[in-house]
């Protein structure tokens, strides 16, 4: 997927130029971790404020911060085209999955997205089924969509150039 | 007259700043020409309604008295009082915020999107004023 | 000024104007008795006689009651319990009754008799209030709005998903043109 050698000498030919900056590039280089730390954190909503997409966001905030400190074309390698894609669908197919889960596996008795019907709650119970699907299923599900899909808007938004950029058509070509 | 003032007035500012923030935004929409200060006028446009909504979730008993707090539930984490609900606490309404997040995220989706078509408009025009750009399409149909 | 400019600001100062007109009846945030927050009013006032006070203390709806609640159209299932409760300072008797479904088998608050003025009033409580006391013993999760956007309000949540998800393909249709997509 990343042909490293490749890809440099053709990044090097259309390079978007990109003045790099002593302090700004530190401080990205130490604040990025804990931003993504941070933002999951505040996605699991259940214990104090937050939620999918405030988590979401923040994600996709700290994507914004690599690109303004390192170049968008360092950034793009990041998170190629074929990520997006796969991202973005995988959070909307958890969230519907788990709905289609409850009707299957409380065998066509209980409704769509009632999580209280799944066979976990004969070993935990019913309130801490619902909580514990909640936190891991359906938050994790919205953030990984939500970020996948702003930091692809970001990306497409702040391209600049042809649209024959050679970057641009070997990633669009996976 | 003073108590027409206050009871009219002062105890129900959130509506008058909401008007007023709506109206700027209306207002930047309807008469600017620059499609980039329209975005912006439909951003606050919708701001000025969130807080609007928002506002209205206060169920503080007594008007100006003893206020509402958050819509979570206070005492029930293992290390807040040992894990015992406590009593007697006043929430505020949690429907406006779950209506609200929704109307943030498609309030971004939306800015999201016309930002896209103000850069096909640029590429396809070389000007983002909207007389401009309405000339360039006169002159294009006169054969 | 442009002509635009100037027919602009007078169509605000008119719409300016028409809201602060509607604002004036809408009642201080912050209010109890706003019905948004707290119950709906359903009925007028009924006569209030010792006979129904009595029957409603040991547990009974009378048969005034009964009528005007199915008069429109709101269920009164059997297995129903009648309490005494209300919030602070409106002492009244609370109606529970059983939704009825399969995994949802605790009595909820539902409607709440006042006695004001010498009249019965009917209220039917809200949605969200069931929410801040239900959603410790139901769900598990402290936090109200997260468990209402999750689990009580969960299509809700799928469509947005959805929006958000049309918005990222539509930026991509918009701005790719050339090569391959």
């Amino acid at each position: 997927m990343r042909v490293r050698g490749k890809g440099k000498e053709h990044g090097q030919e259309h390079k978007q130029k990109h003045k790099r900056d002593v302090i700004v590039t530190t401080v990205a280089r130490l604040m990025i971790p804990f931003i993504q730390m941070y933002a999951l954190y505040v996605m699991v909503g259940t214990e104090g404020a937050g939620g999918g997409f405030q988590g979401g966001v923040v994600f996709a905030a700290s994507f914004v911060l690599f690109v303004t400190a390192f170049g968008i074309t360092r950034g793009r390698r990041r998170l190629p085209e074929s990520w997006n894609a796969a991202l973005s669908s995988l959070g909307l197919y958890f969230y519907a999955g788990i709905g289609l889960l409850c009707i299957i596996l409380s065998l066509f008795s209980a409704q769509y997205l009632n999580y209280g019907a799944l066979p976990l709650w004969k070993i935990i119970g019913r309130p801490e089924t619902r909580g514990l699907m909640i936190t891991f299923v359906v938050e994790v599900g919205i953030a990984i969509t939500v970020m996948a899909v702003f930091a692809s808007i970001f990306f497409d938004l702040a391209w600049k150039g042809g649209e024959d950029n050679k970057d641009n058509r070997e990633e669009g070509g996976e | 007259m003073m108590e027409w003032l206050i009871a009219e007035v002062f105890a129900k500012y959130n509506y008058w700043v909401s008007i007023v923030l709506m109206l700027i935004g209306f207002y930047a929409m309807i008469a600017k020409d620059n499609l980039m200060k329209k975005i912006i006028g439909l951003n606050i446009f919708q701001t000025a309604i969130i807080l609007f909504f928002i506002s209205l979730g206060d169920v503080s008993i007594g008007g100006w008295g003893g206020g509402v707090t958050e819509p979570i539930v206070k005492g029930a984490l293992p290390w807040e009082t040992g894990g015992i609900v406590e009593e007697g606490v006043v929430y505020a309404n949690p429907l406006p915020h779950v209506l609200m997040l929704t109307a943030i995220v498609v309030g971004a989706a939306t800015t999201a999107v016309a930002l896209a078509l103000v850069i096909r408009l640029y590429e396809e025009y070389g000007t983002i004023e909207e007389s401009e750009i309405i000339e360039k399409e006169r002159e294009r149909e006169l054969p | 000024m442009k002509a635009l400019t100037a027919s602009a600001l007078m169509f605000v100062i008119l719409l300016g104007a028409l809201f602060i007109y509607v604002a004036e009846d809408i009642p201080a945030f912050g209010d109890p008795y706003s019905p948004a927050n707290r119950w709906v009013n359903l009925s007028i006032g009924i006569e209030a006689g010792s006979n129904v006070m009595e029957s409603l203390n040991h547990g009974v709806v009378p048969d005034i009651l009964v009528r005007e609640i199915k008069n429109r159209g709101l269920p009164l299932p059997e297995g129903y319990k009648v309490e005494r409760g209300g919030e602070e300072g409106w002492k009244g008797w609370d109606i529970l009754i059983p939704k009825g479904e399969m995994f949802y088998p605790n009595l909820e608050k539902y409607y709440f008799i006042m006695n004001e003025g010498n009249r019965l009033w009917i209220y039917r409580y809200s949605v969200p209030v069931r929410w801040e006391e239900r959603c410790e013993e139901e769900i598990g999760v402290p936090n109200m709005v997260t468990a209402g956007l999750a689990d009580y309000r969960g299509y809700d949540t799928l469509g947005e998903t959805t929006v958000i998800f049309t918005a990222g393909v539509s930026v991509i249709l918009l701005l790719r043109r050339r090569g391959k997509l």
